[in-house]
């Protein structure tokens, strides 16, 4: 395991305060009517997809969950890149033909999910499968809510993964609520980790909301996927700090959001920069300037630029139709 | 040439295809240690290994969306439904997962699978459906459905080479029918019809175990001087339309001949394309369709010989449009 020097600490916050600001803005771009899509924010959840993702190799793949905005940008897609999808612009990843939270960047190790919750995790063991016919040590990441955990695919996905051996790691972000419902509704255990027993292979739970403990988590997992001895289940215990979805009402109760509110991911990190003077005050001020500066420039351009053309559209459902 | 039967021609696809391309895998439930309920995918995985050719437990929307995975990394995975009405079960994969992932990555990526469904109106209502209507209806699949040994051969080998999703439906009835089957390398186009007989009264359009028993029908009939032709679509998506319109402009007239349940069925398209074109003109007589009535396949043979249908209800067809 590699270990974290200060300048990844400061890197693994600067994704984790950019995802914050630009969670934000998009949601008040959206509340706007500026915005010509939604978002699942994921404030509160950003310690996850950062920790997790920080260090992989290139030729290591994600699937990300609809929530885990941070596998995008640790992986290495930009601001720019994120708002122009989020517009279905032209120069977009997919031209505006999948929302951005199911958007594939093949050439940074992203695949798309489908928005049919779990159905991404048999998905996730079958990539995993072919990286291990092709005999290299190189790992899946998948990412997926508590309500995922619900679904056959979830329970069929990881009995195959086990019975392959196969190198990946799941990562269940258990913020306590599905879309409206508290966990109650869907399960009658306290922790998802324990499933994990029942196919063979160890179940983790991690402190959500502490990067440093969710990198180094992801670090054992997938070093025992690398040596062949197969998946690990994460289940990272966290809290959304935005609505499911910004048209839906709160459903939870407010002490219990601002419990969870005393634990916020950034803030975390952030401060443990300043004690261990890995980052000083005015420098942590400037960070959040620039990803500021930068963001009004990226909704300038994303909102200046046009739509895909119809052609687009009705491009590349079969191979022969590439345009 | 040599005589294969459909089964084994399909079995030497699969050897062929394993050997010449190590990225070709095969999988599903009884297909790697008892080489497949008919024996269809016996010796592959004594040949090719445990890694490529291996039984999944009962999970066919995992052992689907497992193939989705491995595609989109570059493998060749070949999973079976060991029966077509099992394709209910991993339909989100086939249909969401495979069929979605050329088009929401606009084209960054391809998902080249082939879904193996073995159709056999038997044995129940549920395995027992034919649904290749409802994979048609999907964006981003291809779904072949060949009747011949030759055609089942060269067609598999195409739909595994085939960059995009592809269900291959194979029919129980046919595995022991027997054809000639070229010594030769060669494969077939996924989009072509063929003409499995040339005639000048009637027109039928059909697919799978329906082409043989169009072919018995029409050699019944000739003996009372009326002259079928027989077109064996091969594949219904996509769909050979020149081939159907040809026809119907020479005869006039129009049979449909499929095994699935006659509303909504892949036959309705197969109007549709009449319908649409000038051929429409030509049509001296209602289009007839014989299929399924609409019922749930019985399990007593001694009931479903009355739903699934026959030779006898396609010459009844024929009689029919011929009437008026």
């Amino acid at each position: 395991m590699t270990q974290l020097m200060p300048k990844d600490l400061r890197e693994m916050y600067r994704l984790m305060l950019m995802s914050r600001i630009y969670t934000d803005r998009a949601l008040q771009l959206f509340n706007e009517g500026r915005l010509p899509t939604g978002l699942h924010p994921s404030a509160g959840q950003e310690a996850i997809g950062v920790g997790a993702c920080y260090g992989l190799r290139r030729e290591d793949w994600v699937i990300p969950s609809l929530r885990t905005t941070e596998c995008f940008w640790t992986r290495g897609v930009t601001m720019q890149q994120m708002m122009d999808a989020m517009y279905g612009n032209k120069d977009s990843v997919n031209r505006g033909k999948e929302s951005f939270h199911h958007s594939g960047y093949p050439s940074l190790g992203i695949l798309a999910g489908t928005a049919i919750v779990a159905a991404h995790i048999p998905v996730a063991v079958g990539a995993a499968k072919a990286m291990q016919l092709k005999g290299t040590d190189n790992v899946m990441l998948c990412f997926f809510g508590d309500g995922a955990a619900a679904r056959g695919d979830f329970h069929e996905g990881l009995n195959l993964a086990a019975v392959h051996k196969a190198p990946v790691v799941f990562i269940c972000e258990n913020n306590l609520h599905f879309q409206t419902a508290p966990a109650s509704v869907e399960m009658a255990i306290t922790d998802i980790a324990d499933r994990a027993a029942g196919y063979g292979f160890p179940g983790v739970i991690v402190d959500g909301q502490d990067v440093l403990a969710v990198h180094e988590t992801t670090q054992e997992a997938i070093s025992r996927a690398r040596q062949g001895k197969g998946p690990t289940l994460i289940e990272a215990k966290t809290y959304r700090f935005r609505r499911h979805y910004p048209i839906l009402a709160e459903t939870r109760p407010v002490e219990e959001i601002a419990e969870w509110s005393k634990r916020d991911p950034v803030t975390i990190l952030g401060d443990y920069l300043l004690a261990n003077a890995h980052m000083n005050v005015s420098e942590k001020q400037e960070l959040e300037t620039s990803i500021i500066i930068e963001l009004d420039s990226v909704v300038t351009r994303a909102e200046a630029k046009q739509a895909a053309d119809k052609s687009a559209a009705s491009s590349t459902v079969y191979a022969e139709e590439e345009s | 040439m040599k005589t294969l039967t459909y089964g084994e021609a399909i079995r030497e696809a699969l050897f062929e295809e394993m050997a010449s391309d190590d990225r070709v895998l095969v999988f599903g439930e009884d297909v790697a240690g008892y080489g497949g309920l008919d024996g269809v995918t016996q010796g592959l995985q004594k040949k090719f290994g445990t890694e490529r050719v291996f039984d999944t437990p009962i999970s066919e929307s995992g052992f689907a969306g497992m193939a989705v995975g491995a595609a989109l990394m570059g493998m060749r995975p070949v999973a079976e439904m060991q029966f077509s009405g099992l394709l209910t079960v991993p339909l989100d994969q086939i249909v969401n997962s495979a069929a979605k992932a050329r088009y929401v990555h606009d084209g960054a990526m391809s998902c080249p699978l082939v879904i193996r469904s073995v159709t056999y109106p038997a044995g129940n209502a549920y395995m027992g459906q034919s649904l290749e209507a409802w994979v048609a209806h999907v964006p981003g699949l291809k779904v072949v459905t060949p009747s011949t040994p030759i055609d089942a051969k060269g067609l598999l080998l195409t739909s595994i080479r085939d960059p995009d999703p592809v269900v291959f439906f194979e029919h129980k009835s046919l595995y022991s029918n027997e054809g000639l089957v070229p010594e030769e390398a060669y494969s077939i186009p996924i989009g072509e019809a063929s003409l499995a007989r040339t005639g000048s009264d009637v027109t039928i359009v059909a697919w799978l175990n329906m082409v043989p028993a169009a072919l018995d029908a029409a050699k019944e009939l000739a003996l009372e001087g009326i002259d079928l032709e027989v077109i064996d679509l091969r594949t219904l998506i996509p769909l050979d339309e020149e081939a159907i319109t040809r026809s119907v402009s020479k005869t006039g007239r129009l049979v449909i001949a499929q095994e699935a349940v006659t509303r909504a069925g892949f036959g309705a398209e197969v109007i549709a394309v009449v319908a649409n074109s000038d051929v429409v003109h030509h049509l001296k007589a209602p289009v007839e369709r014989v299929g399924n009535p609409g019922v749930p396949i019985p399990h007593s043979d001694r009931l479903n010989n009355h739903i699934i249908p026959s030779k006898d209800d396609l010459i009844a067809g024929v009689r029919a449009v011929l009437s008026s």
